[in-house]
């Protein structure tokens, strides 16, 4: 630190900075020390231990990850749920992800353009869409279990909309589980998402569409060659932002399904896997293990879709 | 574009937007008037719409529960501190990334944004380790250790200090006003746009929190709302369904309330911090 030696004003100045800088971050960069980066590699080092929280550390290697393959080897061979849990959690995650990010984003897209004219009262239905976005999912979930019920409003309208329509009961149901939980999830943050869309479509400069208006391009054809293409970068990050929530989840399906993931494991998630193997069969390495997994399907899904279409950012 | 097209162009609009505000509203309206029914009511096929008899007993039996008062403290201490950690936190660390220049800046300040990738179950296990010999498990000051600075609230006011204009800094340099009075006399009292939108997102984001409260926390006496709830849920504290309805719209209004009146600076926020994740 050959700075310190200098005593001229100017540098005296550049001290405090220093000094003041360093204070002002300290808190924060601490915090996040601890909770982020020591626990990240605590437990990175956990998951190569054998462990109950209580006695000694026991090393075992890889074993905590061949328990993890295993599981999934297992469950490809067509092993019941309870033999093969986290199996069942990623292929429900991975069906789940696939209903909810795709029509969230296209409901968020088409909502948000629709909103996005010159209408009245437009403030309200912005209000309307993001309001569920507001209410904790785990409320969310509550209000949608007396919904979803056989005799609940969900198969009334249903069954009043859709001709031929037979009242399902959804949350018993193991085939109609998983697509309950994710009609809530797509109700829950798609308004979300429409704001954000809202934003970008409010930030595209005005003259290009007036351009394609004099050239006569209609209302879905100024949609599908200047808005769909200007918002690229922003779907991208929706879809992204989407998948890594998606393959999360767990508040829905600890409420709708309950810890063990309802009738036949049909609403069981990675999430609430990792959370009953570090706290219900007390095996914290593997936890560790399987959040392991967990983070590296999420970093390369989501690394390979922003590779293949998010170029434009930044 | 003929007037006509227009016209139908209109009212296809305010079809689907009106169509899709019933479909997010609904779910709300519906448990507001059944949280004044009877269960035996609430629970007809077809469905009600007026409750009768009207009954305020679904509240009543919420407040009776002692427990159900004290969720509600719970919740709001949990979601003040987060709160008042984050603005605190939050807005130090965002001026000293933006705005002053000492060694290591911006690769500490990656270091951090780098920290979003990781899934919070990555972190959880290790975490409720560090919580448990901390001897801080079912307390829920332990929990909000883990919430008082956010790598997003960092950088939203970090984006907002670099918006700023370098004049003003620069004038109170000049004037000798070190970095820190800076910080206070002049960065803070700009910021309050930012403020509200960090204090808004994580008063969201702690009064709805679930996980963390559901780990970190252990005698239902020490529960948060959403935690509470469930718990009530799963143990069947209530054999009728409405009182959980009831329940669940306590839970929810002031988030609710505080959006409707707050929504204009709270979309903001997630503009800003949604557009350069």
């Amino acid at each position: 630190m050959r700075l310190f030696s200098f005593q001229s004003f100017y540098e005296k100045a550049r001290n405090k900075e220093i000094v003041a800088g360093l204070s002002l971050i300290s808190v924060a960069v601490i915090l996040n020390i601890i909770f982020g980066y020591f626990a990240m590699i605590f437990a990175f080092y956990l998951s190569f231990f054998k462990w109950d929280y209580i006695g000694e550390m026991k090393f075992v290697g890889l074993q905590n990850y061949r328990i993890v393959l295993n599981d999934i080897f297992r469950g490809l061979k067509g092993a019941p749920y309870l033999l093969a849990p986290f199996y069942t959690g990623l292929k429900n995650i991975l069906i789940y992800t696939a209903i909810v990010v795709p029509i969230q984003t296209f409901l968020a897209i088409v909502l948000a353009a629709f909103a996005n004219q010159k209408i009245r009262g437009q403030q309200f239905f912005k209000v309307s869409y993001f309001l569920p976005a507001t209410t904790s999912s785990v409320i969310v979930a509550l209000i949608f279990i007396w919904l979803f019920m056989k005799n609940g409003f969900i198969n009334y309208v249903l069954t009043h909309t859709i001709p031929g329509f037979q009242p399902i009961d959804w949350l018993n149901d193991r085939n109609y589980l998983l697509l309950a939980i994710a009609m809530v999830a797509i109700w829950g943050t798609s308004g979300h998402f429409m704001v954000s869309f809202l934003a970008a479509m409010q930030a595209i400069p005005k003259d290009i569409y007036e351009a394609a208006m004099l050239d006569g391009a209609g209302p879905i054809r100024r949609f599908f060659y200047i808005t769909l293409p200007m918002l690229k970068p922003m779907i991208t990050y929706v879809v992204v932002m989407g998948t890594i929530g998606a393959l999360q989840m767990f508040d829905l399906a600890w409420v709708m399904a309950g810890a063990n993931g309802g009738p036949g494991g049909a609403g069981y998630t990675v999430a609430l896997d990792i959370y009953n193997e570090a706290f219900t069969r007390i095996r914290p390495g593997v936890a560790a293990a399987k959040s392991w997994v967990l983070f590296a399907i999420i970093f390369t899904t989501t690394y390979i879709f922003q590779k293949k279409y998010g170029r434009q950012e930044r | 574009m003929t007037k006509f097209k227009k016209k139908i162009w209109i009212t296809i609009t305010y079809i689907v937007l009106i169509t899709f505000a019933l479909v997010y509203l609904m779910p709300f309206l519906r448990s507001i008037v059944a949280s004044f029914m009877t269960w035996e009511q609430a629970s007809k096929y077809p469905p009600e719409w007026i409750p009768n008899p009207f009954t305020l007993e679904n509240y009543r039996k919420l407040f009776r529960l002692e427990l159900f008062p004290r969720w509600i403290l719970n919740t709001s201490i949990y979601a003040g501190i987060i709160v008042a950690g984050n603005v605190i936190f939050s807005t130090m660390a965002g001026y000293a990334f933006a705005r002053l220049k000492f060694p290591g800046r911006d690769a500490i300040f990656s270091a951090l944004l780098s920290l979003l990738m990781i899934p919070m179950f990555v972190t959880l296990v290790p975490n409720y380790i560090i919580i448990y010999k901390l001897g801080l498990i079912d307390n829920i000051f332990g929990l909000s250790l883990l919430g008082l600075t956010n790598v997003s609230s960092i950088f939203l006011m970090r984006q907002y200090f670099l918006s700023l204009s370098n004049e003003i800094f620069e004038a109170a340099r000049l004037d000798g006003c070190g970095p820190i009075k800076a910080f206070f006399y002049i960065a803070l009292p700009l910021s309050k746009p930012a403020l509200g939108a960090i204090a808004v997102y994580q008063f969201l984001g702690s009064w709805n929190a679930f996980i963390g409260p559901l780990i970190f926390l252990r005698s239902p006496e020490n529960f948060t709302l959403p935690v509470g709830l469930t718990f009530a849920f799963h143990r069947s504290m209530w054999t009728e369904y409405t009182p959980i309805i009831a329940g669940s719209l306590v839970a929810s209004a002031p988030t609710i309330i505080l959006f409707i009146v707050l929504n204009k600076y709270l979309i903001r926020g997630i503009v800003i911090t949604g557009g350069k994740g």
